[in-house]
């Protein structure tokens, strides 16, 4: 092993490269300009750009029937009507207004009786036979409330009630739905789903309304 | 049947982020060391500009003190003007939403909360913040914090090659965080979510009359602007109050990917930034190894234990039980693999990103993220988290050192008293931040909901647990605002001095580190050197942090979400 040379631990200290006054008017002026990119020069360039590039997505993704706005097509509404499909349940009514609840962790005997409270629910007013299987990710509620799309089994569960309420028939209905499952567009990547606002908006049409 | 449909996405883009990692990471290190690199010649000019106009330039090297006052003062700056944003927000323009100005207590936390790159919320977005605060004041902090967080660490890593004292100029590298790699990145970042479907508008929101009637307001924004440089910082905060679980802020299964890729990308190229900013490559593979063996693990973990079935909710007749894992406080556009990876990636950098709620995890699951944030290194924040990486590998070096009986002196620099003393604050002062708050809050009956106190159960207690471990790694995620309530004016002031604690003490030790480092000559390597560059240093590293890190929590873990595991209430 060859010698350690002698370890400078501290030779004269270096004067610093800037006075206080230096640092003030640096760190002053960085902030100003800070402020200036990225709370103004950064979100309008990128505004003016983005709608130009897909004016529907920067948009919101926004929905019209009839030339009203109903919605968006990333936002679940209460659709809960015998002749629409419906969304899954929300903990905050749909509204963009109450936060962001946490459904309650697997042990809590609270999550038990809020899925009963849903599946008794849907048993009321679905028009469901008593052994009906209710798909999980129909009665569970979603992480922000406003999760718009069901996997399509649960989708395809609601064909009876549908199919009573707009004297549409199952197999029309069932090809219907069929063709508004959303597949991936790159192999592997997330999985198949229905979006069921853009469902429901499609039904209005061919059951009058 | 467990979902492996879509395993693959998750390996593929593991394998794609590791793949740009050491291209990316050698263009960091030479974008600090001032070697030639992409964009010097649109950039340089301007970068001159602003060194002048700010009365400064990379010739003028500050000492680690000065670095430090350096920082200390820019981040103070942006707290002074976040507080004052968010107090007077009701007066300020943008106040579409008529949100009230914030009290002084909530001001506190949550200027001091982006100023940290923490991102901890304790209000509701879209009614208590303010479309300016929202996209003026908060990005000031989304930008400044994360380019803080990457100078810092880059600073400590000169001193590996330097020998004057010196560690760098402060202003120089946030200017060059900026103009280089953060700006550049988050607005390339933005227009690629925009194409995958999230807003980019200024419009505050819209009415719609959704078709079973009544109204339904719609809040919008510059949402991609501020999730691309939310994620590529590992800030974390999100736009809407459902974070990136929102389908506006993350829409689908290719924008959450697209989002874990945007996380990854610098905390998995800082180690070979390392390893370019000293010259030897193959310094970079212990850092990478270890936060791959531990992220792997803890991804793996959390996967199996999301796709167990819950047995409570076996227990409803005729429930039927979905193929695609557990879907209470879950998103249907992603896969369970999907959605964890994006969890796990998000919590592991300090993003603090939530696609999911964790108060709605299997116990295992959020002890997998507790973890994550127990380490604070692995990968860790934006920078931050190599540091504490490095000041791991300083102890482990140091230990392993004594034990084997040889010279502890990692690439050529000896490790001294000093450095040790100054790595074990750092890693000390996590687990009291921590655990202090902690006690003052269950012992003092500040756990409550509303007015009733709570009788501490094991899953109230890990939620506070969950508050101060994620305040104090600066990483943001919530465990839930249901089992007790943090708005509160001790949760406010107690959370906001945590956040400065946990980011400030650290940062002042990486940076006297690097400081005592450059102090130091380079000792020629000898027969007794210990070969870091090695698998057997990867694996010891490994098992040290790990190590360290159950020894500093297992009592308090024991506590919380282990008793939860073996079925406590």
């Amino acid at each position: 092993m060859s010698p350690p040379g002698p370890i400078a631990i501290s030779g004269p200290r270096r004067p610093p490269a800037h006075s206080v006054g230096g640092h003030v008017r640096a760190a002053g002026l960085f902030l100003v300009a800070m402020i200036f990119v990225a709370g103004f020069a950064y979100p309008l360039a990128l505004t003016g750009i983005a709608e130009v590039l897909d004016p529907h997505a920067a948009g919101g993704s926004l929905l019209y029937h009839n030339g009203t706005l109903v919605g968006s097509s990333l936002v679940a509404q209460n659709l809960s009507r015998p002749y629409l499909f419906w969304e899954r349940p929300s903990l905050t009514d749909y509204s963009f207004l109450n936060g962001s609840p946490s459904p309650p962790g697997p042990s809590d005997p609270a999550l038990r009786a809020l899925i009963n409270e849903t599946l008794g629910w849907m048993r009321a007013y679905g028009n469901l036979t008593v052994n009906a299987t209710v798909p999980i990710w129909w009665a569970a509620p979603s992480a922000s409330s406003m999760d718009p799309d069901l996997v399509p089994e649960a989708v395809l569960v609601q064909i009876p009630r549908v199919a009573v309420a707009t004297n549409l028939s199952i197999a029309d209905l069932q090809s219907f739905v069929n063709k508004h499952i959303v597949t991936s567009v790159v192999p592997y990547f997330g999985i198949s789903y229905v979006d069921v606002l853009e469902l429901d908006l499609a039904l209005l049409p061919l059951i009058g309304r | 049947m467990f979902a492996f449909q879509s395993i693959w996405d998750v390996l593929f883009l593991i394998a794609l982020v590791l793949a740009v990692a050491p291209f990316f990471g050698a263009y960091l290190g030479r974008v600090y060391m001032d070697r030639p690199a992409f964009g010097d010649v649109l950039l340089n000019p301007i970068e001159r500009t602003v060194y002048r106009l700010l009365g400064t330039s990379p010739r003028r090297a500050m000492s680690a003190r000065e670095y430090m006052f350096a920082v200390l003062l820019v981040n103070a700056g942006v707290f002074a003007f976040l507080y004052a944003f968010f107090f007077f927000q009701n007066l300020l323009p943008y106040d579409a939403t008529a949100a009230p100005g914030m009290g002084w207590d909530l001001a506190f936390h949550s200027a001091a909360s982006f100023t940290t790159n923490t991102d901890f919320t304790h209000f509701t977005n879209e009614t208590q913040l303010s479309l300016g605060s929202l996209v003026i004041a908060w990005p000031l902090a989304l930008f400044v914090s994360a380019a803080t967080g990457l100078s810092v660490a880059v600073a400590m890593i000169r001193g590996f090659v330097r020998k004057d004292g010196t560690v760098g100029n402060f202003y120089v590298d946030l200017v060059r965080t900026i103009s280089r790699v953060l700006l550049p990145l988050s607005a390339l970042f933005a227009l690629v979510l925009v194409l995958l479907g999230v807003p980019e508008t200024f419009t505050n929101y819209v009415i719609a009359h959704p078709i079973t009637g009544g109204t339904q307001e719609i809040f919008l924004g510059p949402v991609a602007s501020f999730q691309a440089i939310s994620f590529l910082g590992t800030n974390g905060g999100g736009f809407y109050s459902a974070n990136a679980a929102s389908p506006l802020a993350n829409p689908s299964a290719l924008s959450n990917l697209f989002g874990v890729f945007v996380m990854l990308l610098i905390p998995f190229s800082t180690p070979f930034a390392f390893g370019q900013i000293i010259r030897r490559r193959g310094e970079s593979w212990p850092f990478m190894g270890t936060i791959l063996i531990v992220f792997a693990v803890a991804l793996a973990l959390f996967i199996t234990y999301q796709a167990a079935l819950n047995p409570a909710l076996g227990a409803i007749p005729s429930l039927g039980l979905s193929p695609n894992g557990y879907p209470v406080g879950q998103e249907t556009r992603f896969s369970l693999p999907e959605a964890s990876l994006f969890q796990v990636v998000s919590v592991y950098t300090n993003t603090g990103a939530t696609n999911m709620q964790i108060g709605a995890l299997s116990p295992v699951a959020q002890l997998v993220l507790l973890f994550g944030m127990f380490t604070q290194s692995t990968p860790g924040g934006e920078g931050t988290g190599f540091g504490m990486l490095l000041l791991f590998a300083v102890l482990g070096v140091f230990v392993g050192g004594l034990m084997v009986g040889r010279t502890p002196e990692y690439l050529g620099k000896k490790i001294t008293t000093g450095h040790v003393r100054w790595a074990a604050l750092a890693l000390l002062v996590h687990p009291a931040s921590i655990l202090i708050p902690l006690v003052v809050a269950v012992a003092g009956g500040f756990v409550s909901t509303a007015s009733v106190s709570l009788p501490t159960s094991a899953h109230t207690f890990t939620s506070v647990l969950y508050e101060f471990t994620s305040e104090s790694a600066n990483n943001g995620s919530a465990l839930a605002a249901g089992p007790f309530n943090d708005t509160t004016t001790f949760f406010n002031v107690a959370g906001g001095v945590v956040m400065f604690v946990g980011r400030f003490v650290p940062i002042w030790a990486m940076l006297k580190v690097g400081g005592m480092f450059s102090e130091q000559e380079v000792l020629p390597p000898g027969p007794g050197t210990l070969q870091t560059a090695s698998a057997t240093f990867t694996v010891y590293i490994t098992l040290f942090l790990i190590i360290v890190s159950v020894l500093l929590f297992l009592p308090v873990i024991a506590l919380g979400p282990l008793a939860q595991i073996v079925g406590g209430p």
